[in-house]
């Protein structure tokens, strides 16, 4: 059963949790929109595009402290970073809702990752589907769509005077407040994104790993971290301790398969050498290895990597690339 | 690793560090928990990541016996920071233990075979906790050969158990240095030179090697010229490991993950590597 | 588009790689949403009908050099990236001769986003003084008649009148953005170390965190580094994804260093830059 709840219900709502919890949304910061724990609700933006970084960060920061070393006459004790309060996630489109549920399947798999698990289970997810898509979206090519409900609490859908709310699980009916009236009316029908062919990507890409195609997009690889960085399922990262500011604490920060140095061992060795071999890597990570492991491509058509790219690495392009010059090679 | 939060190390006890050569150090740490010591079971192959708090951690294969509870051993080459830190360390203080990570030797797939061990360097290191294996049930294995190769006779590593391990039945030592120096006897020549000269037999033979890239990439030529099938030769990757998990995907070698999958595998299995190592 | 400027390139190109002059030709090609442009590597005759040029094309292509080392290869330069082949050329990192340059005369670049050409020319533009490229083999196009439409520098002497509090202030909130892509980095045709101060553990210049006090040693350090030998591309400002306007900073630097050394980078391949020379004749206040 759908409700309908108006703006100012909505706000009255937002208000109410920003007492008992954290409320992370989307913000205006200069000409962009990125997900901050807000201190009002007049902070959120509710009318936006996409964020330049996805909702990720809420779960895996880019940088966090796993747990401090503290000594006490000799003696070390581990004290680790504690989760101490609940959340909501709000304003997330589909495709960062099915990123998140994605990267729940490294990090929840046993044994499983303590500090990401107390925040999932700990953050309501509202969602909100998109009004419109933009050039570079492609969800429903991966396993979602501008108003799939699957992967968050609560739905919300925009309409004329406010918005549709579905209560897609259990928490998420817990979560709303009372009187809101239920809605009749119709819900908007989403709007369509462009499609990709994938059908055939993953077992292309078994047959493609040594064709020069990588190392001919490897030529134009700036080798950045943009990618990585904007992208809802990826997840790479890096540790080491911090001994500074009286304080020893081993911290975690985001790391890409692109830098430099990723693979690089102490001794000197390094699987990966050439521009085209790093590239290569990202892409079978998230179209072979992660599909082969845990049966999804870890993929959900946001479009940022498209959009960010400073040399138009374009994902899309690459699938159906692939595709093709698999077919040529077997027509030949 | 605590299950609830496997990331935070088990803390223990530096026991004793033993100079091996210039640069290698014998760590032997004892777990300070007792549940944890006692359910600590690993065997030959697998590995754990050492904490030097304030510096990191780092991966290091467990060169101790299975049943040595009292000291899991490691032997730890000064290469970069944490190693650094890790060696300067002061039996009595304390450090991280997360693992027991990895896969492991099949040693008991090998019983009645003939084995080669050939190590370079800090590549003895995960060959030792299998030559002690094999020589605490030696009537399970045949003929065991050890190749063990170093820069210099300095930096051969394992020199105290030379003695045990030469005086074994059925059991040959073979050492070898790049360079010798004014007391060195010995044979100078680099291993894959060794193995050339030696020509072990293939026949219901296994060989395990680990070294440095270019010593394996040369001696996987002389054994395979020796008429060895991929499926008869052993190794253990090196890779940069951070998590130990299988989460932070560092050690990928295409879709197999050093850390789960690894390290110890089979030439045939590496062949069939979409990302050859 | 200018067809016959993007015919002489093509023809050039396409000689080049016929006659074997060259192993490969870097330009422009136009990006997967239709509108914009992206680097492009020729290799073979046929593909150099791919290669554009329009003012779109804001990508300095000399960086790539520096992954063909060894190889000979051509490149489509603008002015502003022509310096940068000067740079280099000036810190031995490529040969003269291993390079075809070819050089177009710039009408100026748009602001530009994925699937967006805007009519606003980027700042650096706006206050442009080369027409034409500083070093070439061949010249597409000519020179260009245009006009300067900015003081040089004018964002620069703007921000300088605030108080340092307040400059402060606005580059602590910048940085705080800044999520270590290291976009600016990868594409600077000056920032090429082997081995980044940023990834050195030894000594831990920055480290991993990425949070305000790291971001903020990342971006002065390299700044400095670059001090002296920023080509004043604004590469850096066009790829960072989360818009820290660094041209400002880098540009900053070119100013002071112009003004207290009268030089400025890669307008001559010959001519050392002040950081890496030292001149007897030269004050230094203390000790003297």
């Amino acid at each position: 059963m759908n409700l309908f709840a108006s703006k100012d219900d909505l706000i009255r709502w937002l208000d109410s949790l920003l007492q008992e919890r954290i409320v992370v949304a989307p913000v205006r910061v200069e000409e962009q929109t990125m997900f901050q724990p807000i201190s009002k609700v007049e902070e959120i933006a509710f009318d936006f595009d996409n964020t330049t970084l996805s909702p990720k960060g809420w779960f895996l920061p880019p940088t966090e402290t796993l747990f401090s070393v503290q000594r006490d006459d000799g003696q070390v004790e581990l004290v680790p970073t504690l989760v101490e309060q609940d959340a909501v996630l709000f304003g997330l489109h589909p495709c960062d809702a099915r990123g998140i549920a994605l990267m729940d399947k490294p990090f929840l798999q046993e044994p499983s990752d303590a500090l990401y698990r107390e925040r999932r289970s700990r953050t309501a997810l509202v969602g909100l589907a998109c009004r419109q898509v933009q050039p570079e979206c492609f969800c429903t090519s991966m396993g979602s769509a501008p108003d799939d409900p699957s992967n968050v609490d609560i739905l919300l859908t925009e309409v004329e005077d406010g918005y549709v709310v579905q209560a897609v699980t259990e928490k998420g009916k817990t979560l709303l407040p009372q009187g809101l009236a239920e809605y009749e009316g119709k819900v908007p029908t989403p709007p369509k994104p462009q499609a990709v062919p994938t059908k055939e990507v993953v077992s292309a890409m078994r047959e493609l790993f040594n064709d020069p195609y990588w190392e001919q997009l490897g030529d134009r690889c700036l080798h950045c971290n943009i990618c990585a960085y904007v992208c809802p399922t990826c997840y790479c990262f890096d540790m080491r301790d911090y001994a500074d500011r009286g304080k020893v604490e081993r911290v975690r920060s985001w790391e890409s398969c692109q830098s430099p140095g990723f693979s690089l061992t102490a001794g000197g060795y390094d699987p990966r050498t050439t521009k085209g071999e790093r590239l290569r890597q990202r892409f079978y990570h998230k179209l072979l290895y992660f599909p082969e492991q845990f049966q999804d491509v870890a993929c959900v058509g946001c479009g940022r990597c498209v959009r960010e790219c400073p040399v138009n690495i374009d994902i899309r392009e690459v699938i159906s690339d692939l595709q093709q010059v698999r077919e040529a090679k077997s027509g030949s | 690793m605590d299950p609830e939060s496997p990331f935070i190390p088990y803390l223990a006890t530096l026991k004793t560090a033993t100079q091996l050569t210039p640069d290698i150090k014998l760590l032997s740490v004892e777990l300070e928990d007792p549940d944890i010591k006692a359910g600590f079971d690993y065997k030959p192959g697998q590995f754990a990541l050492l904490s030097a708090f304030g510096e990191g951690e780092a991966p290091f294969g467990i060169v101790s016996l299975p049943q040595q509870r009292d000291g899991l051993e490691f032997a730890v080459r000064r290469i970069g920071t944490v190693t650094r830190a890790l060696q300067e360390l002061e039996p009595g203080d304390t450090l991280g233990v997360r693992g027991p990570f990895g896969n492991y030797f099949p040693l008991e797939d090998y019983g009645g075979k003939n084995i080669i061990i050939i190590g370079g360097g800090i590549g003895m290191a995960p060959l030792r906790p299998v030559i002690n294996r094999i020589l605490e049930r030696r009537d399970d294995y045949e003929e065991l050969v050890i190749i063990n190769g170093a820069r210099t006779p300095q930096d051969l590593v394992f020199q105290p158990e030379f003695p045990t391990w030469m005086e074994a039945p059925r059991t040959r030592l073979e050492l070898t240095v790049d360079k010798g120096d004014e007391q060195w006897k010995g044979r100078v020549a680099l291993v894959p030179d060794v193995v050339k000269e030696l020509a072990p037999s293939p026949d219901n033979a296994i060989a395990i090697i680990c070294g440095p890239p270019i010593m394996i990439r040369f001696t996987l030529a002389g054994l395979r010229d020796l008429g060895f099938k991929d499926d008869q030769i052993v190794t253990t990757l090196e890779a940069k490991m951070k998590c130990g998990l299988g989460k932070c995907a560092r050690c990928n070698i295409g879709e197999k993950y050093v850390c789960q999958d690894g390290p110890v595998f089979t030439l045939e299995q590496i062949s069939q590597f979409l990302e050859q190592p | 588009m200018d067809m016959e400027l993007i015919q002489q390139i093509r023809d050039k190109a396409r000689s080049l790689l016929e006659e074997g002059t060259v192993e490969g030709v870097i330009g422009y090609e136009r990006a997967s949403d239709g509108v914009t442009a992206r680097p492009f590597f020729a290799y073979k005759p046929s593909a150099t009908e791919r290669l554009i040029f329009d003012e779109t094309c804001a990508h300095n292509l000399v960086k790539y050099l520096l992954n063909k080392k060894g190889k000979k290869m051509a490149v489509v330069v603008k002015p502003c990236d022509s310096r940068a082949i000067n740079l280099l050329l000036n810190e031995e990192q490529i040969e003269r001769d291993k390079v075809f340059i070819i050089g177009v005369g710039c009408p100026g670049m748009v602001e530009t986003n994925w699937n967006h050409k805007s009519e606003t020319l980027q700042a650096k533009c706006r206050s442009c003084q080369l027409f034409k490229p500083v070093v070439y083999d061949f010249l597409a196009g000519g020179e260009l008649e245009r006009q300067a439409e900015e003081e040089t520098y004018s964002d620069i002497a703007k921000a300088e009148a605030e108080s340092l509090a307040t400059r402060r202030e606005f580059w602590l909130e910048q940085f705080s953005r800044c999520i270590r892509c290291y976009a600016c980095r990868q594409v600077c045709p000056g920032c090429y170390c082997p081995v980044c101060f940023a990834e050195r553990l030894e000594p831990l210049w920055v480290g991993i965190r990425i949070a305000p006090e790291e971001n903020e040693m990342w971006q002065t350090i390299r700044s400095f580094h670059l001090a002296g030998r920023c080509i004043g591309c604004n590469e850096c400002e066009r790829v960072c994804p989360v818009d820290i306007p660094l041209s400002l900073l880098n540009r900053k630097l070119e100013k002071d260093v112009k003004e207290l050394f009268a030089f400025q980078a890669g307008l001559d391949p010959e001519e050392q830059p002040p950081f890496a020379t030292f001149k007897k004749e030269e004050k230094l206040e203390f000790g003297e």
